[in-house]
């Protein structure tokens, strides 16, 4: 018994050893970037190291009025958000039939979705470009929300399925039974059980879409629609950075994204237990 | 989130006064889309371009001008992409040579023949305008003359190695290297992990005056080789710079940045850059303490332009071809305005070189004088990078990378260059 | 069970037919369109001219495509042998009763998040050579023999570079491995818990097979990952020194908009995606064998 203690606690330390080592290689970026955010121009010139002399804010409110970074927030949010709740739910629903259904042509349509998951985004600029032109789309928020959805598909569809396969059938034969349609049956029964992959999708959806650069670059025209990668670029010059201003941008870029983060994780891990279903 | 808010309730604003003044303006006023890539951190936008493109928007209300910038290093992208897809703005900012030369070649631009003499009448040199020249025809005017070749170094420094004085030959430039060595300083700071550094810095001026001004005009004329002698002695001095220990030892994963920290933290005695640095070591330096000269690289024996110095004229707007004449005057009116007499003598008292022959403002800062008289000892010689076509920039970009890593021989190097010609 | 679906095909179709109706548009017809331009020379603003299969000898000629793929091909392995087993691994270890629990959630993801320059910037400083924080500690702890130019020296920096590639994205992994774990029925992760170690290795031999599903669809997500990396080396290094971190994705960016040779740069492109198409479907029927 008191081996077996031990042991456990021998476990419980490793586990911590080795998530605050973690933890700390992750946090030291963000240290490093939010404390040269304080600084000025020429402290970072000289040593990028150092730490601030105080907590000078006058590179946020520089960054935030010389590229205009609210608008560039309000335009991320709503391209970001559109684009996630689109793919999540287009690819919710596909991810269902694909995974417990048998029907012709599944094998294929799946295939062609993890295809996808292979195009390589620079390879489709020119020919996205030549596409929203000829649509009378470029310069619009459409114009990147609609690759970004499609983008973002086979990633969404091949973790929900991958996830919704696993699910038991039991629950879903009794209402079946019980006479539920299908539709009702993937609302109020898949959905909740697949609320973890859910949550997980949309985060990985919003961070791509969030940083997303290429697109937004190419299809985008118009100071007022430039996203926020695009307002955060312009902080460099032919010959030098404003890296104050950049790290300034940078670090407030990161809040709402870890305050997404945030929202959808408590959706990860409650789950099953708070679905439909108790394990 | 009040922010947002706010942003929100402002836009809205925003968007009824646009629709209501469009339709009040929309009769008389002519449109111009505009791209350019000064995003305002570097002097000569901030100070002399960027305010000058506002004079003219409140001086001329019946033009309107719809600016979109774009960072350097993204620019060419967004323009590749647009172009390729048939679509580029009104007014664009167009790079020397080889880069502006497809849209040139596509029709794409519209040839200043009409206004041309406003300025080479007696501003601009026709032979400055070479780089956006073709076939006899003048497709961008410059702001500025980037001159991609200075030696910062730490009088300081030199001194301990028992030198007051900058080098005057090459040898003497080892000698001393090899002296601030035995010192445990770097003797040059280098930052080239964005592969230009080498190439444009320093190895266009080493080629240029070790194989001669004219040398790549009679390479790309085929009447030279890259595989002559001239051109792998010239590849052969970076060779030795890195082979001696010259550089730090992690010269190609730094960028500029670092490499100017490791001169401004006196961990490297010298380091090398262009005219876009002047302003900022003369600020840091008196920050610091620092005593800091300026100089370029040392004589080499048997240099056929001793005196080169690479330089390249940039900064240029072209035009569209396919405006409506009412936009074609705009653009013509907002070009004779851009690049004027006083933008150039503005410029100047920003520390830039200008293409222009305008006199010396008087109130120019004691150091920029200076350098201006360095710059007048010598001539001016082309970037590689202005004149190579676009294929070979890259083999000279990554090529200098491998004979600085040890990856591949002068000749190698040469010879690939000549191959891909 | 199976049949009792079969007759609703029409409200399948019309399920999938929206997702795969935008899917289509805006990526196949993109990827196919850039197979077309694989066959043609152009510069992007002259009329295309074309040549058939010459963009692709021009390709398995060109020995720094070769040394791309060698490349890409460490990041695959690095990714799925370093990002799949650490996310696992941190997936259990979160998942456990511990204390901090949010927290470490949440800074597990953090390196996924932020900006490419950043982790660019602060991994240099890491590798630097001269006054860098791994070549100090090899230093301190007497292993100075092993001080390395991490990011400089051509044959070293790619694995310099996959270590951070490895770091940047295990939150990834970690957080799908985290949303499986939560179909584990509790119970086998409570006794796990109150048997100590011997526990720990029930809770992987029963937990592993309930998110074998799981642990495919993460590793084909690292290959297509890997296949496209991009954005972190081209800060990182710019695919230097001498084409020492050069991906494909790299190549084709750099031939496509900097050399502008949109043909051959199409090529690239084309060939990332059946070399793709290949590595996963000889995954996928590893795992199929490994099953029966």
């Amino acid at each position: 018994m008191n081996s077996k203690l031990n042991l456990n606690k021998l476990k419980k330390f490793l586990s911590y050893f080795i998530l605050v080592f973690f933890a700390l290689i992750n946090l030291y970026p963000i240290f490093w970037m939010v404390m040269n955010s304080f600084k000025t121009e020429q402290q970072i010139s000289i040593n990028s190291f150092s730490l601030p002399s105080s907590l000078m804010l006058s590179n946020y409110f520089k960054a935030w009025h010389a590229v205009s970074l609210g608008r560039s927030f309000l335009n991320s949010f709503i391209v970001s958000g559109l684009a996630v709740i689109i793919t999540v739910a287009l690819g919710s629903l596909a991810a269902y039939f694909i995974s417990r259904f048998e029907f012709t042509g599944k094998k294929i349509i799946y295939s062609l979705f993890i295809f996808g998951l292979l195009v390589p985004i620079h390879g489709t600029l020119v020919p996205i470009f030549i596409m929203m032109r000829k649509l009378g789309l470029v310069n619009t928020r459409l114009s990147l929300i609609l690759p970004y959805v499609a983008f973002n598909l086979p990633l969404t569809i091949f973790i929900l399925s991958s996830f919704m396969k696993s699910l038991p059938r039991a629950v879903e034969e009794a209402a079946i039974v019980d006479g539920a349609g299908y539709l009702r049956i993937f609302w109020s029964i898949i959905l909740p059980m697949t609320r973890p992959a859910l949550a997980t999708v949309s985060i990985l959806n919003f961070v791509y879409n969030w940083n997303e650069f290429s697109f937004a670059l190419v299809l985008i025209n118009d100071q007022k629609l430039m996203t926020l990668p695009l307002s955060l670029s312009l902080f460099s010059g032919q010959f030098s950075t404003d890296y104050g201003m950049q790290m300034a941008g940078l670090s407030m870029a990161l809040v709402p994204i870890i305050a997404i983060y945030l929202l959808m994780e408590d959706q990860l891990v409650k789950g099953m237990s708070a679905g439909a279903v108790k394990g | 989130m009040n922010n947002i808010k706010n942003n929100f309730i402002i836009m809205m604003i925003f968007a009824l006064i646009v629709v209501c003044s469009g339709a009040v303006l929309a009769e008389d006023t002519v449109e111009l889309k505009m791209w350019h890539a000064w995003t305002g951190q570097d002097a000569f936008a901030k100070e002399v371009l960027l305010p000058k493109i506002e004079e003219f928007q409140k001086n001329n209300p019946n033009i309107k001008l719809k600016i979109q910038v774009i960072p350097n290093d993204n620019y060419r992208t967004k323009l590749r992409t647009q172009a390729a897809g048939g679509q580029i703005p009104d007014i664009m900012q167009t790079y020397p040579g080889s880069e502006v030369q497809p849209l040139v070649e596509a029709g794409m631009l519209m040839p200043l023949d009409d206004i041309i003499n406003y300025w080479t009448d007696d501003l601009i040199a026709k032979e400055t305008l070479k780089a956006y020249t073709f076939n006899n025809k003048v497709y961008a005017i410059p702001a500025k003359v980037n001159y991609t070749h200075f030696a910062f170094y730490n009088k300081d420094m030199l001194q301990e190695a028992g030198y007051d004085k900058w080098p005057a030959t090459y040898q003497e430039f080892k000698k001393m290297a090899d002296k601030l060595k035995e010192n445990d300083i770097v003797p040059i700071s280098l930052g080239n992990k964005a592969k230009w550094v080498l190439q444009s810095v320093y190895f266009s001026t080493i080629a240029d005056r070790v194989a001669g001004a004219d040398f790549l005009d009679k390479v790309l004329a085929g009447e030279k080789k890259f595989t002559d002698p001239e051109f792998i002695k010239a590849l052969n001095i970076i060779k030795e710079l890195a082979d001696n220990d010259y550089f730090n030892k992690d010269a190609n994963s730094l960028n500029d940045m670092e490499m100017r920290q490791a001169f401004y933290q006196k961990r490297a005695a010298i380091f090398f850059g262009g005219a876009w640095d002047i302003g900022g070591v003369i600020e840091n330096a008196k920050e610091q303490n620092m005593n800091v000269g300026i100089a370029t690289f040392p004589s080499i024996v048997g240099a056929k332009s001793p005196q080169a110095l690479s330089g390249v004229t940039g900064s240029a707007f072209s035009i569209r071809a396919g405006l409506s004449e009412a936009q074609q005057a705009a653009a013509f009116k907002f070009l004779k305005f851009f690049y004027s007499e006083e933008t150039y003598t503005d410029l100047l008292r920003t520390g830039s070189f200008v293409p222009a022959q305008v006199p010396l403002p008087d109130d120019i800062s004691p150091q920029f004088q200076s350098v201006i008289n360095l710059v007048n000892e010598h001539q001016i010689a082309p970037v590689y990078d202005a004149v190579l076509p676009l294929d070979l920039i890259q083999i000279i970009n990554n090529g200098l990378q491998s004979l600085t890593a040890g990856q591949m021989t002068a000749e190698e190097l040469a010879q690939q260059m000549q191959d891909n010609l | 069970m199976d049949h009792i679906y079969k007759h609703r095909k029409k409200l399948i179709y019309f399920g999938i037919l929206p997702a795969l109706l935008l899917y289509l548009a805006f990526v196949i017809i993109p990827i196919l369109i850039s197979a077309r331009y694989s066959l043609v020379e152009w510069n992007g603003f002259s009329a295309p001219k074309f040549v058939g299969l010459n963009n692709y000898a021009d390709l398995f000629k060109n020995s720094i495509f070769w040394r791309s793929l060698k490349n890409n091909l460490i990041v695959v392995f690095a990714s799925v042998l370093g990002q799949v087993p650490i996310g696992f691994l941190l997936a259990l270890l979160v998942n456990q009763k511990i204390k901090g629990q949010h927290f470490f959630r949440t800074i597990i993801f953090m390196p996924v998040v932020i900006s490419a320059v950043i982790i660019s910037l602060v991994w240099s400083m890491v590798f630097n050579y001269n006054f860098g924080l791994l070549n100090n500690l090899l230093k301190f702890v007497g292993l100075g023999s092993f001080i390395q130019n991490w990011l400089s020296n051509p044959d070293i920096a790619m694995f310099s570079v996959a270590a951070v590639i490895i770091w940047q994205f295990v939150g990834l992994y970690f957080i799908i491995f985290l949303a499986a774990l939560q179909t584990v029925p509790n119970d086998v992760l409570e006794a796990a818990e109150i048997d100590g170690a011997q526990g720990w290795k029930r809770t992987l031999y029963i937990t592993l097979p309930l998110v074998k599903d799981t642990i495919l669809a993460a590793i084909v997500l690292c290959i297509s990952g890997s296949l496209k990396t991009f954005a972190l080396i081209y800060v990182m290094t710019n695919g230097g020194p001498s084409h020492a971190t050069e991906v494909m994705a790299i190549h084709m960016y750099d031939n496509s908009f900097n050399a502008m040779k949109f043909g051959y740069g199409s090529a690239v492109s084309i060939f990332i995606v059946i070399f793709g198409i290949v590595l996963v479907t000889i995954v996928r029927q590893l795992f199929a064998r490994f099953e029966d």
